[in-house]
């Protein structure tokens, strides 16, 4: 569905990525995963065309992607949630859903999307007349994620979806990744909680400083990968230490 | 996933904007009935100010762009209509430098407002071009630049405006219910437009402007076309107001009258129709008050000395005294909703008992 190859971008004089290859399949949920600065958010900028990779290539079903404008990106099917959720603060719940929806805007639909957001996400029908920055940081996520989903992508990346959030707020959004995933939504997951996100995800890569460290499904990546060498650039022994 | 059901999404602010309209309507047949002749003027004086004050409303209230010029375009609309619907007789005697091409323009009143709507739009459209392209504050700045340069130009193109000097002559034409009618036609217009696709973008820009790209908004579009529209009532409001005043000058165009407009709209609360509503409502009631108090004041010889700019000086704490305590204004961000009877609806409940 999704493939980039060889992927090379940077912000002025810094490299992000140094020419990283991935790839979706349809009804896939893949992990992307690494430390602060190892590149993650820059891949999901870079596909969604917020940022202009500087070489390599990134195709959607069949399609070029590269250099083409993120609004058109959206209507391809492709939609971000971004990282710190970027709700609007000062518009409705049910507004904010409605800009969602903007990019396949049918009026019937829309309502039977908007009763479909309403099952998965009780709490958004009950503030739905409230502004979104009314809304607690786990029920802004579930907005975002909300707003994403009313423009039907056929794939969906989620930015640190967990960042910032209580533990039972965290555990909410990880079910709720669980069950989208088993309606058969196309998702790239970016998080920095890797145990929970390998939990739920298909297949996993690992990103460290802008290259691709590994890639495979979580049990492999359990056995040939140090967690902990990814986050804190250690080893661990047998005992659990982790050695840096 | 149950069985698939229509959502309904409702519209909380529609009530308060009919309520507003209706209330307009009312009040109008009210003065006119019963009110002395100086409040049926202050009526309709009040609602073409109401028709400006929410056309300010459209953009700056959905933009979050304080926009300084819109009484240029007010002042556009003014000179526009009035050149346009005076006779000729009485522009050669009042505006003796006009060019003999406009002076023999005459057509009725009402497409005269109309075209100084439309004159307002378009040099809205070409100065906005590279206008909404800046960003917020330099943005602000060029506006306030540009209301300068608009000030300039009235006051020295004595072809067209006289220069300094009064316009006078234009007809009165701006009835109470001429002037209720465009305020309630443009209430409603502007309820219509906060909620439109267009209206929802452009709040969803002033919220976030990185965000709202990033969900495939242009905001530069958006910006573009309001700006336009805004400026549009700008124009048919001055050619009304014009058309009651009968006789201006460049002055009334100027940041002392454009101030009055911001203090309207940001007491009242400057995200919505109820609030730019209630705001010039408010500051009318208490010019009008002030004014009297003023003059009763000087003339009484209750004091011994000359009472001097109350009304400006009143406002002024007025506008900082609501910055300080309520920055969104009285009635807030949100559009006013009427509180509703029969306790909670359906799904609050039904999420209560969830919760439990």
């Amino acid at each position: 569905m999704l493939t980039v190859k060889d992927l090379y971008a940077s912000y002025g004089a810094i490299n992000a990525l140094h020419g990283i290859s991935l790839e979706v399949n349809e009804g896939e949920l893949v992990a992307l995963l690494g430390t602060n600065g190892a590149g993650k958010s820059t891949t999901l900028k870079s596909i969604c065309g917020v940022l202009r990779p500087q070489g390599g290539s990134v195709e959607f079903l069949g399609e070029d992607l590269i250099g083409k404008k993120p609004e058109a990106i959206l209507k391809k099917g492709i939609s971000l949630v971004p990282e710190g959720r970027e709700i609007f603060t000062s518009l409705s719940v049910a507004e904010n859903l409605r800009i969602g929806a903007f990019s396949c805007y049918e009026r019937d639909r829309y309502r039977y999307d908007l009763e479909e957001m309403f099952a998965l996400f009780p709490i958004l029908e009950e503030r739905l007349q409230q502004p979104g920055g009314l809304l607690s940081g786990g029920e802004q996520q579930m907005l975002a994620i909300a707003r994403a989903l009313m423009s039907h992508p056929k794939l969906l990346m989620l930015d640190e979806p967990s960042l910032g959030l209580s533990p039972t707020m965290v555990d909410q959004i990880f079910d709720l990744i669980a069950t989208l995933r088993d309606r058969g939504t196309t998702i790239l997951l970016v998080e920095q909680n890797a145990e929970r996100a390998l939990r739920v995800a298909d297949r996993a890569y690992v990103l460290k400083t802008g290259s691709m460290e590994f890639s495979g499904t979580p049990a492999e990546l359990e056995s040939e990968l140090d967690i902990a060498s990814v986050y804190f650039g250690g080893t661990k022994d047998g005992s659990g230490e982790v050695t840096v | 996933m149950s069985t698939p059901k229509m959502a309904r999404i409702g519209s909380p602010g529609r009530p308060a904007a009919f309520a507003l309209a209706a209330l307009l309507i009312v009040g109008a047949f009210a003065v006119n009935a019963f009110a002395p002749f100086v409040v049926v003027g202050i009526y309709t004086y009040f609602c073409v100010t109401l028709m400006m004050v929410l056309g300010l409303q459209m953009f700056m209230g959905n933009s979050g762009i304080l926009n300084w010029t819109y009484i240029g375009f007010v002042g556009i609309g003014a000179y526009a209509a009035s050149i346009l619907s005076t006779a000729p007789a009485l522009k050669s005697m009042g505006v003796p430098n006009m060019y003999p091409a406009l002076v023999a323009l005459q057509i009725p009143v009402v497409p005269a407002l109309l075209i100084g709507g439309v004159v307002a739009a378009v040099i809205a459209a070409i100065l906005a071009w590279p206008l909404m392209r800046l960003s917020d504050a330099v943005g602000v700045i060029t506006l306030f630049a540009m209301l300068i340069v608009f000030h300039v130009i009235m006051t020295q193109w004595d072809n067209v405006t006289n220069g300094p000097r009064t316009f006078f002559g234009v007809q009165a034409f701006t009835t109470i219910w001429m002037a209720t009618g465009a305020a309630v036609i443009t209430l409603l217009g502007a309820y219509f437009f906060r909620e439109s696709s267009l209206g929802l973008r452009l709040r969803a820009s002033r919220d976030d402007r990185h965000a709202a790209k990033a969900m495939g908004i242009n905001v530069v579009g958006v910006r573009y076309l309001t700006f336009v529209l805004s400026s549009f009532v700008a124009g048919v409001a001055g050619g009304l107001w014009a058309h009651y005043i009968t006789s201006f000058s460049p002055k009334s165009f100027y940041v002392g009258e454009m101030f009055v407009l911001l203090t309207m709209l940001v007491i009242g609360g400057a995200g919505s129709i109820s609030g730019a509503t209630l705001g010039a409502l408010l500051v009318t009631v208490m010019r009008e008050g002030l004014r009297q108090l003023e003059g009763y004041l000087n003339n009484s010889g209750v004091i011994n000395f000359e009472v001097y700019g109350l009304t400006e000086l009143t406002m002024a704490v007025l506008l900082v005294t609501i910055l300080i305590v309520r920055p969104a204004g009285i009635v807030g961000g949100q559009e006013f909703r009427f509180p509703r009877i029969g306790g909670k609806r359906k799904p609050a409940e039904a999420a209560d008992s969830d919760e439990s």
